[in-house]
C-alpha cells in the first residue's frame, strides 16, 4: 500500500450474519484505510449487500467486530444513531424522501440530526447540489427528476452529514446506461478528493480506474482479494474467473 | 283511504330539526377530534414489538366488532357503574363513537404508514435519524396526506352514525325529529324532513372526500 493511506479507518472481524439457519455472511475481515477506495464484487446473493447493511447496523451482524476510529459499532449498548452520522449510504433505488425537494432532501440531515439551522444547512446542502451538478434542480421534487440525477442527490444528501466514510450499494444498478457515467463521475471525484469508500458494483471500468483494490465475495466469504488490475487482467481464484467472464458475457450481449 | 300528507307539521317545527344539526355536528367533530389523536398511538402500538402490539390488536378487534347501538347502551348504561362516574348523554354518546372510530381510524393510520416504502427508513435510519424524528419528518407526514380521503370517508359515516344517540337521548337531529313526531303525530312527514335534511347535509360531504381522492391522486 502507499503511505497515504496511514491509519485504519474501519476494521471489520469476523463478521457473521444468518438469517434463520440461512448463512449470509461466514466470518469476513476486512480493514479499510483512511482515504481508500474498496470496491466489492460477486454475483447476487454472494452477501454484498448485506455486508454493508451490517456496516451501519441497518442489519444486524450475527456475530462478529466492527471497528470505526477504534470503536466496535458492533457491541451492544452502541448508539446507533449516532455512529450512523458518521458512515455515509447510497442506495441502489436511491430512496429520496418524495415529500422533500432535491434541497429539502439534501439539508434534511443537518437540520433534523445534527439541528443545524435552516440557512445553515440549506446553505450546506447548495454547496453539495452545486458539486454533484444539480443547481439548476434544487426545488425539483424526486419524482421530477430522472434516475441520474435523484441518485446524485441521494449522493449529495449522505455527504451532507459530512461522514468519514461513504458505502455505495449498486448506485448504478438502477439506471439507465446513459444516465450511469454522470453518477459514476461524482463517486471519482469524491475518491480523488480523498473520500474512503467502500463500493459494491458491477462497474469493471470504475472499479479498474477508481479503486485500490478489489474484494471478491461468494456464499458470504471473501474469496479474492487484491488490486484491480491485478484481479481483473489474471483472477486466481475459479469463482472470480467465472464472475468476471460471466460479466464480459452480459456486456457483449 | 289514502294517506292525507300535511307537511305544515315540518315546516311548523323546522327551527327545532334545525336546532339538532349543531349538536349532530358537535358530537361528530368531537368523535373525530378524539380518534384522530387516540388512533395514533394505537396504531404505533399494533407497528411496535408483538411483546406490546397485541394489545392494540384486542383493542382494534373489540371495537371495530361490536355493534355501534350496543356500544352505545354499554357507555350509556352499564360504564357509571363501573367507573361510579354519570357521563351526560352527549358526552357519553362522543365516547362510544370514539372508543369505536378510534379502533377503524387506527387501522387506517397504520395502513399509511405501511404504505411508506422502506427503503425511506433505511435512508433516514443511515442519516442517523431517531425512530422518532423518522416518523416525525419522513413517515408521518407522507402518510397522512395518504389517508386523508380514507378519513374523509369516516367523517361521512360518523356524521350518519350520531343519529343512533337519539336512543340515548342526545338531542341531536333524529332525536329532535322523533320529539316532534310524537308531539304532531305526522311521522312520516317529520321523518321525511329528517332523511331530507341528513341528504343534503352528507352529500356535500361527501363530494368534498371525492374531491380530495382526486386531488391526492394527481399529486402522487
Amino acid at each position: 500500500m502507499t503511505p497515504a493511506f496511514a491509519d485504519v479507518l474501519l476494521r471489520v472481524e469476523g463478521l457473521h450474519k444468518t438469517y434463520g439457519s440461512a448463512p449470509v455472511l461466514r466470518g469476513i475481515d476486512l480493514t479499510v484505510q483512511r482515504g481508500e477506495v474498496v470496491v466489492m464484487v460477486g454475483p447476487s446473493g454472494s452477501g454484498k449487500s448485506s455486508f454493508l447493511r451490517c456496516l451501519n447496523r441497518l442489519e444486524e451482524p450475527s456475530a462478529g467486530h466492527i471497528y470505526i476510529d477504534g470503536i466496535d459499532i458492533a457491541a451492544p449498548g452502541v448508539k446507533l444513531p449516532l455512529i450512523r452520522r458518521n458512515i455515509g449510504m447510497v442506495f441502489q433505488h436511491f430512496n429520496l424522501f418524495p415529500h422533500m425537494t432535491a434541497l429539502g432532501n439534501v439539508a434534511e440531515g443537518p437540520r433534523t440530526v445534527l439541528r443545524m439551522s435552516r440557512a445553515e444547512a440549506e446553505k450546506r446542502a447548495l454547496d453539495l447540489l452545486g458539486k454533484v451538478g444539480l443547481s439548476d434542480k434544487i426545488h425539483a421534487r424526486p419524482a421530477l427528476l430522472s434516475g441520474g440525477q435523484q441518485q446524485r442527490v441521494a449522493i449529495a444528501r449522505a455527504l451532507a452529514m459530512q461522514p468519514e466514510i461513504m458505502l455505495f450499494d449498486e448506485v448504478t444498478s438502477a439506471l439507465d446506461p446513459e444516465l450511469v457515467a454522470g453518477v459514476l463521475g461524482v463517486m471519482r471525484k469524491l475518491a480523488e478528493e480523498g473520500m474512503t469508500m467502500i463500493v459494491v458494483t458491477h462497474e469493471m471500468e470504475f472499479a479498474r480506474q477508481v479503486g485500490d483494490r478489489i474484494d471478491m465475495l461468494e456464499h458470504g466469504a471473501i474469496v479474492e482479494e487484491g488490486k484491480p488490475n491485478d484481479i481483473l487482467r489474471s483472477p486466481r481464484h475459479a469463482s472470480t474467473q467465472r464472475f468476471l467472464s460471466s460479466l464480459l458475457k452480459e456486456r457483449a450481449t | 283511504m289514502t294517506y292525507q300528507w300535511d307537511w305544515s307539521a315540518l315546516w311548523d317545527n323546522l327551527p327545532l330539526l334545525l336546532d339538532g344539526i349543531s349538536t349532530t355536528v358537535v358530537a361528530t367533530a368531537a368523535s373525530m377530534a378524539a380518534s384522530l389523536i387516540l388512533g395514533l398511538p394505537v396504531a404505533l402500538l399494533r407497528l411496535s414489538r408483538p411483546a406490546v402490539s397485541w394489545l392494540a390488536t384486542v383493542y382494534i378487534e373489540l371495537f371495530r366488532n361490536l355493534p355501534l347501538l350496543v356500544l352505545v347502551f354499554w357507555v350509556f348504561t352499564a360504564l357509571p357503574l363501573i367507573i361510579g362516574y354519570t357521563f351526560s348523554p352527549l358526552a357519553s354518546g362522543i365516547i362510544a363513537l370514539s372508543l369505536n372510530l378510534t379502533a377503524f381510524i387506527a387501522e387506517i393510520y397504520r395502513a399509511g404508514i405501511t404504505s411508506i416504502a422502506p427503503g425511506q427508513s433505511h435512508a433516514a435510519l443511515a442519516l442517523g435519524m431517531t425512530r422518532v424524528q423518522l416518523y416525525k419528518r419522513i413517515i408521518l407526514p407522507q402518510a397522512v396526506v395518504r389517508v386523508l380521503p380514507a378519513l374523509g370517508s369516516m367523517w361521512v359515516s360518523l356524521f350518519k352514525d350520531t343519529s343512533i344517540l337519539a336512543v340515548i337521548g342526545v338531542a341531536e337531529l333524529m332525536y329532535q325529529g322523533r320529539m316532534v313526531a310524537t308531539d304532531t303525530y305526522r311521522p312520516l312527514e317529520i321523518f321525511t324532513g329528517v332523511a331530507i335534511i341528513y341528504y343534503l347535509l352528507a352529500y356535500p360531504q361527501a363530494l368534498g372526500v371525492n374531491w380530495l381522492y382526486h386531488r391526492l391522486q394527481v399529486q402522487e
